[in-house]
């Protein structure tokens, strides 16, 4: 177990940024078109939570610096893009953290127009998608691997990009509005510091993300069964990569991915409708089902790199 | 394109002896759990009955694999920093300089040739004795097998002398990686794809 935890935080880590990031801007947009809100009003929503993402990502590619047997030859894996998915994948992720890190830098300081860094924050989230895209093909193109070379992995990657990305930005738009209240109630401030608009925004942001948890969940459990049954009917390697996916750890993962994406997306979605009056209950259902999603997607992680059994000899 | 190297195992011959590992092991001077050339045991079988009478139906046969210099190196064409690359004769080598130790190409080889060395940090892997043959000796595989099972030189003389088999369990389909091996099969030696067996010494290998 964890015998990979270097690439298991990688890739969680760099799949949870790009999937937050593209959360933020669904967001923004539903915000600004559905909701009639100006591009500064949701700024002051989504930006602490960008700025966690920039923390994430950057956490993700330090600890893939520790899979390396010599991590002073790193620059070298830029060397052969035209052939190899990894040296794309890096390519991907340092163009998905210099983009993303001039967004924050000109949402930060308010360097150009809104519409220009809304173009920026686009192409941004287009070159995330093709870190996950390139990031899925590392292991969907080795024949070698059964488990891993099958549609499958495509899938997952992506359904744990968006999982993680959408949960993890329900909690750290609660984290904000309960550190706000807490600021405000430590200076014995009048005025709420979270106005209302926001708390709107956060409300209809929670549903959304409650509702795409929930589906989700239900495509995870189409797709894992259905990879069982592929390895399954495989040759021995096939076969054998299966008994990854059973016994204790499987279950756990299994179990936590259901309760925090499903039970608690039921109940963030319901808690989401009361939030104004007291957001504390929404709180603590959404940063729970985050943290049990989190436990969950990195144990399945564990478990896929644990399944690469080899064809051959 | 200059010659392409290559090698032939007779499996007719080889008892599973594994002089050629140890032989590749001492020549390269490779630490514990690096083991260029490996020799399977591939078997299986049941019993057959007739009446009363039950009698073994059995089979073991030996395949001893280096890396093969594939006409297609998937180990080099996944090397995110071209360490992994093919010389012009076709041996597949690995640049110490430019390596960076991710193990990615031995994710993808099915024949399991690139093998990390903890203490380099980096991948190693078959050569062909590329020393060995500017001296103009054989690769201590070749010259260290007791009953001669094994040869290497330009594949096409070496498909000319000995045919072109080289799907036989427990190696993977050739199409994956066409490899530069040709292999005279034992008589109880099986079709990849089609086998009934498994490899007996999984730690060995």
């Amino acid at each position: 177990m964890f015998t990979d935890l270097s690439m298991v935080v990688f890739t969680v880590f760099a799949q949870m940024s790009v999937g937050a990031f593209i959360v933020l801007g669904a967001v923004q947009v539903y915000a600004r078109v559905q909701g009639g809100r100006s591009a500064e009003d949701v700024d002051r929503v989504t930006d602490p939570a960008l700025y966690a993402v920039g923390v994430t990502l950057a956490l993700g590619l330090i600890a893939s610096i520790f899979h390396l047997g010599t991590p002073m030859n790193a620059i070298n894996v830029l060397r052969h893009v035209d052939s190899s998915w990894l040296s794309r994948e890096i390519a991907f992720g340092l163009a998905f953290a210099g983009l993303g890190f001039v967004f924050a830098a000109t949402q930060y300081f308010k360097w150009g127009s809104a519409a220009l860094r809304q173009a920026l924050a686009a192409l941004t989230a287009l070159v995330g998608v093709g870190l996950v895209v390139s990031m899925s093909m590392i292991y969907a193109s080795l024949d070698a691997v059964p488990a891993w070379s099958t549609w499958v992995t495509p899938a997952q990657f992506a359904i744990t990009t968006l999982l993680l990305g959408s949960l993890a930005v329900g909690a750290a738009f609660m984290g904000t509005v309960m550190w706000r209240r807490r600021q405000a109630a430590d200076e014995e401030a009048e005025e709420p510091t979270t106005d209302a608009g926001d708390l709107e925004t956060i409300s209809t942001s929670l549903k959304g993300i409650a509702v795409a948890s929930i589906v989700l969940l239900g495509a995870a459990f189409v797709v894992i069964p259905l990879h069982l049954n592929e390895l399954s009917q495989g040759g021995a390697a096939a076969v054998a990569s299966a008994e990854v996916f059973s016994g204790a750890m499987f279950a756990l993962r299994l179990a936590l991915v259901f309760l925090g994406a499903g039970l608690l997306g039921f109940f963030v979605y319901r808690f989401a409708a009361r939030m104004e009056s007291n957001p504390q209950p929404l709180a603590v259902v959404a940063t729970v089902a985050f943290g049990l999603v989190f436990v969950g997607e990195f144990i399945g992680r564990s478990l896929f790199y644990e399944s690469m059994t080899r064809i051959g000899m | 394109m200059a010659t392409q190297l290559g090698f032939y195992f007779d499996q007719t011959r080889c008892n599973g002896c594994k002089a050629c590992q140890v032989a590749c092991k001492d020549k390269h001077d490779l630490p514990v759990g690096v083991t260029w050339r490996r020799v399977a045991e591939h078997g299986g079988g049941s019993w057959q009955s007739d009446g009363d009478t039950f009698s073994p139906s059995v089979f073991a046969t030996y395949m001893s694999t280096a890396c093969n210099h594939c006409e297609r190196p998937v180990c080099a064409e996944v090397c995110p920093t071209t360490a992994m690359h093919q010389r012009d004769d076709g041996v597949v080598a690995v640049d110490d300089d430019l390596c960076v130790g991710c193990r990615y190409c031995e994710w993808a080889c099915p024949y399991s040739a690139p093998q990390y060395n903890a203490e380099l940090g980096s991948m190693t892997k078959c050569d062909l004795c590329t020393d060995y043959r500017e001296e103009g000796l054989e690769p201590a595989c070749v010259a260290g097998c007791p009953s001669r099972a094994l040869d290497w030189g330009p594949i096409d003389e070496l498909r000319e002398r000995y045919g072109d088999v080289d799907a036989i369990e427990p190696l993977p389909d050739p199409a994956i990686t066409e490899p530069r091996l040709v292999i005279t099969p034992h008589r109880d030696a099986q079709m990849t794809g089609s086998g009934t067996g498994t490899i007996k010494n999984p730690l060995e290998v």
